[in-house]
């Protein structure tokens, strides 16, 4: 009760300014009338200084006057002209009785749909599908001749690897749900659909395996889909971010991959997996931080290889969030810590330069990150000229120069790599951006100062949820039987069970006890 | 008020620290002065402060399983007197929170920060633990479940290392004077180990009731081990000297050396020491701050978090101004303070409220009967 209320009181609140509308007179709410030139009319205002929108005027059978409307690029020239207008030109003397039926019955084409209101017209029409109306009709023909020019399935840029598939998502919704089902044939694999973007009309669909889920977070999905009310959804990211827990924290709390595969071994962990139209970056949720550290080819590799390569992750992980820090902490505070000979080759090589070694490591990291930032965004030709001029400027020359010490750009490099080694790109950002607020506590308060930081995140990280999963699980909250998917990776006949969070309400996924114990060759000879 | 749950596990990494992380700094010179080479056995003998407060404080709350000792206070003894309780209970943490705070920072400041001001290193741990309150008892569990073995295994390795130091014979004579100096020895650390009274704020809290007893007991057993075993490292390194020390175990770091470039390692060994003073910082913080919250009958603790910080800082600097205050309120107060407020008054509310108890039902029998 107090519930609904609230909810109401909410609703209220909600009732901010509404995107305007553009459609002059007839309201798309409208239905289509009984007039055939007055919907003609209608739709030739909306569509009103829209070059692209063809209106194709003939006569059906020779009598009837009838229109096609189209955009062209969006439908299929060839099947047009092949299955609607030359059988329906065709002149005869008599005219097929009823006529709508004998289109829904007789017509050479795959989809074809009723639509009554203007709305759906105009929908219609926008994906491609061209718009029939003929006299005598109250309702429109939506026939399913849309064709478009779309991008081949290609290898995922951002998430390469060297075993598993090769197959990435692209920029079409139905290639991508198709790469789903593809791999998840069951039935149980459903997708909603639903379009947000006051113009740009995005399609996006949950994906989620029933009897795998927990019903309750497809809903509480829906509802924080429904909320976003927009111009337009360009990326997954702008859906990303209207619907993230908390949207001020550093870390991602949902999960962007281009590999179907990857989406797939998440649907069936009971995770819901969100496609936008338009992109090829799909988002997965919820997530933990584990999740994001984890590479799909610690699966396909054997199991030893990717337990040790998770561990180097880990280290490596630390040592992009630390190294500088540390480095700083050090030679500023507790000289005491290195061993003399490392410290006075130290001294050595600091001895030259001007500055101190937190200004010194903000000057390398930054320009670091500067040289990082304008190699992503140039064409691959000049790309190259960066990463010379990166590492023969920066590196060789402010060495000897004597700007900055050559530890320090050996720090600086190290760091580079390992925060390379994040498999997604997202969670090495986190990371990036966290080095710079420990490095300065690292110059105010020494070990102290890093460790106050560590503590910082490590806070937020255990009050983080992703959709009501904590972030840190199932290491705090401690699921002792979970840990075999995050301080090692057992072996695929030991995973017997889904991440408790997700999987709750399916729990096993294999039958236990599968360890393999070869008949042929067991026997003595 | 608080919605949050925790397991019994999440409790035990809670209040390990709480005892451990100041305890290992300061029981091989405080049992050493009163016990000499016994003073491995004190903590052994102290630990039954422990199990006692455990006790207690777990009966306590099988009697009032959802309320916390400022709540069942006033039900036991009646609203005035429960209130009058709840406030010498509050006004003990939040007094010794502050000096908590005001050890760690001069233990800081001490042995690493010469220059720093105090308040930079007591405020900027304060901000950290309010941060943590902030986020509810669940978080406080997870952050511990993540920093405790961050705590312990570096001090294991670090156990390993100074291995090659060790001189076996220091432990010798055992027992050389009687049982009577490792008594001694342990009516101070008994006084940290009323500290498990902390536990009746979190007994409520707890998804898996029955087993609050059970890991109670099984922290104030590791505590026990963990303290046995530091002085007995302490002893076998430093031998007799111990006691003229007055953080032992950071003398003790200074032996590290391994392969000639693993040597003082005592700034690590801080490091790591502030994970385990933020875990027993932020309990404390903790149950003042929701003890505070539910003697004022308030809606949200979040509400009184940021003043009390200010508070503990102030009495932090008002309570001991300097360090040999602080040892001698250590030595001499402290272990009498805090077994009066955490065993003896939670002692009397479980007689009063057992005898309570015993004479309703019989008033009850009695109705019935006639």
């Amino acid at each position: 009760m107090i519930r609904n209320v609230s909810k109401l009181l909410r609703k209220t609140k909600e009732k901010k300014p509404h995107i305007q509308n553009n459609y002059q007179d007839s309201k798309p709410e409208d239905p289509l009338n009984g007039e055939f030139s007055q919907n003609v009319e209608t739709l030739r205002l909306i569509y009103d200084n829209c070059s692209d929108v063809m209106f194709r005027s003939f006569l059906l059978f020779g009598k009837t006057r009838a229109m096609l409307i189209y955009i062209e690029g969006l439908s299929d020239i060839e099947g047009i002209e092949e299955y609607v207008l030359s059988p329906l030109m065709q002149e005869s003397a008599n005219v097929p009785q009823p006529l709508n039926d004998f289109l829904v019955l007789k017509m050479p084409v795959s989809k074809v749909k009723r639509v009554k209101m203007i709305a759906d017209c105009i929908e219609s029409i926008s994906i491609g599908n061209p718009l029939l109306l003929y006299e005598g009709e109250s309702d429109g023909f939506s026939l399913g001749l849309s064709k478009w020019e779309k991008r081949a399935i290609e290898e995922p840029v951002a998430e390469g690897g060297i075993r598993g598939s090769r197959e990435g998502f692209n920029e079409s919704l139905e290639v991508n749900t198709s790469q789903l089902r593809r791999i998840i044939k069951s039935p149980a694999l459903k997708m909603q659909s639903m379009k947000i973007g006051k113009y740009t009309q995005t399609t996006v669909a949950i994906a989620y395996i029933d009897g795998l889920v927990d019903k309750t977070l497809i809903e509480e999905i829906t509802i924080r889909l429904e909320r976003i009310e927009m111009d337009g959804i360009l990326e997954s990211g702008y859906i990303e971010e209207m619907i993230e827990d908390n949207p001020y924290s550093p870390f991602p709390q949902i999960l962007s991959t281009e590999r179907p595969d990857v989406a797939s071994s998440c649907l069936l962990e009971g995770r819901a997996v969100i496609l936008v139209e338009g992109t090829p970056f799909t988002l997965i949720a919820p997530v933990s931080f584990f999740s994001l550290i984890q590479s799909q080819e610690d699966y396909y590799q054997r199991f030893m290889i990717g337990t040790l390569i998770r561990w180097l992750r880990y280290i490596f992980m630390v040592l992009s969030l630390l190294l500088p820090s540390f480095y700083i902490a050090i030679l500023t505070f507790h000289h005491e810590a290195v061993p003399t000979a490392l410290l006075l080759s130290m001294a050595a090589s600091r001895e030259a330069v001007p500055f101190p070694a937190i200004i010194e490591a903000l000057i390398m990291e930054i320009t670091f990150e500067a040289l990082r930032e304008a190699g992503v965004r140039l064409p691959k030709q000049i790309g190259s000229a960066v990463s010379i001029v990166g590492a023969l400027v920066i590196g060789q020359a402010s060495v000897q120069a004597g700007l900055v010490s050559a530890p320090m750009v050996i720090v600086v490099a190290i760091t580079g790599i390992s925060s390379f080694m994040m498999p997604r790109y997202i969670a090495g950002i986190a990371i990036r951006m966290l080095r710079f607020p420990i490095m300065l506590l690292a110059g105010t308060l020494g070990l102290l100062g890093i460790i106050m930081g560590v503590i910082a995140i490590v806070i937020h990280l255990c009050n983080l949820r992703s959709f009501g999963v904590p972030y840190l699980a199932p290491l705090a909250p401690l699921k002792g039987k979970e840990l075999k998917d995050v301080l090692w990776r057992s072996p695929m006949w030991m995973m017997d069970t889904r991440p408790s969070f997700t999987g709750k309400s399916n729990v096993y996924r294999q039958s236990p006890e599968q360890g393999p114990k070869p008949k042929r060759g067991s026997e003595t000879e | 008020m608080e919605k949050g749950k925790i397991s019994s596990l999440q409790m035990a990494v809670m209040m390990y620290p709480t005892i451990v992380a100041t305890a290992i700094l300061g029981i091989p010179s405080v049992t050493a002065k009163f016990a000499k080479t016994d003073f491995w056995l004190s903590p052994i003998l102290a630990s039954l402060m422990g199990y006692v407060t455990v006790y207690i404080a777990y009966k306590l709350h099988k009697l009032y399983p959802e309320q916390t000792v400022i709540q069942f206070s006033e039900h036991i003894i009646g609203r005035l007197a429960g209130k009058i309780i709840g406030f010498i209970f509050l006004f003990f943490y939040i007094q010794i929170t502050g000096i908590i705070i005001k050890e760690y920072a001069e233990f800081v400041v001490d042995s690493f920060l010469i220059n720093t001001p105090i308040i930079v290193i007591m405020g900027t741990m304060t901000v950290l633990c309010a941060f943590v309150v902030q986020g509810g008892l669940e978080g406080i569990g997870r952050a511990a479940q993540l920093f405790v073995p961050l705590f312990i295994f570096p001090l294991l390795i670090a156990i390993i290392l100074v291995f090659p130091d060790f001189e076996f014979k220091n432990i010798f004579p055992i027992l050389g004077d009687g049982i009577m100096p490792p008594i001694k020895g342990s009516i101070v650390p008994g006084g940290w180990f009323t500290e498990f009274f902390l536990m009746t704020f979190f007994l409520p809290f707890l998804a898996d009731k029955k087993k609050g007893m059970k890991y109670g007991m099984l922290t104030v057993f590791a505590v026990m081990i963990t303290l046995v075993v530091v002085n007995l490292v302490v002893l076998f390194v430093l031998g007799t000297t111990t006691q003229t020390k007055v953080y032992p175990l950071m003398n003790v770091a200074r032996y590290i050396s391994f392969g000639e470039f693993f040597e003082h390692m005592e700034s690590i060994v801080m490091a790591i020491w502030v994970v385990g003073a933020f875990v027993k910082i932020s309990v404390f913080y903790y149950a003042t701050v929701l003890g505070t919250a539910q003697w004022l009958n308030l809606s949200d603790y979040r509400l009184v978090i940021w003043p009390l910080g200010i508070l503990m800082i102030v009495f932090g600097f008002w309570s001991m101004p300097n360090s040999m205050d602080l040892e001698r309120f250590n030595l001499e107060t402290f272990p009498i303070y805090a077994v009066l407020i955490q065993t003896i008054i939670p002692l009397s509310l479980l007689v009063i409220a057992a005898i309570r108890k015993r004479k309703s039902k019989r008033n009850s029998k009695g109705i019935n009967s006639g």
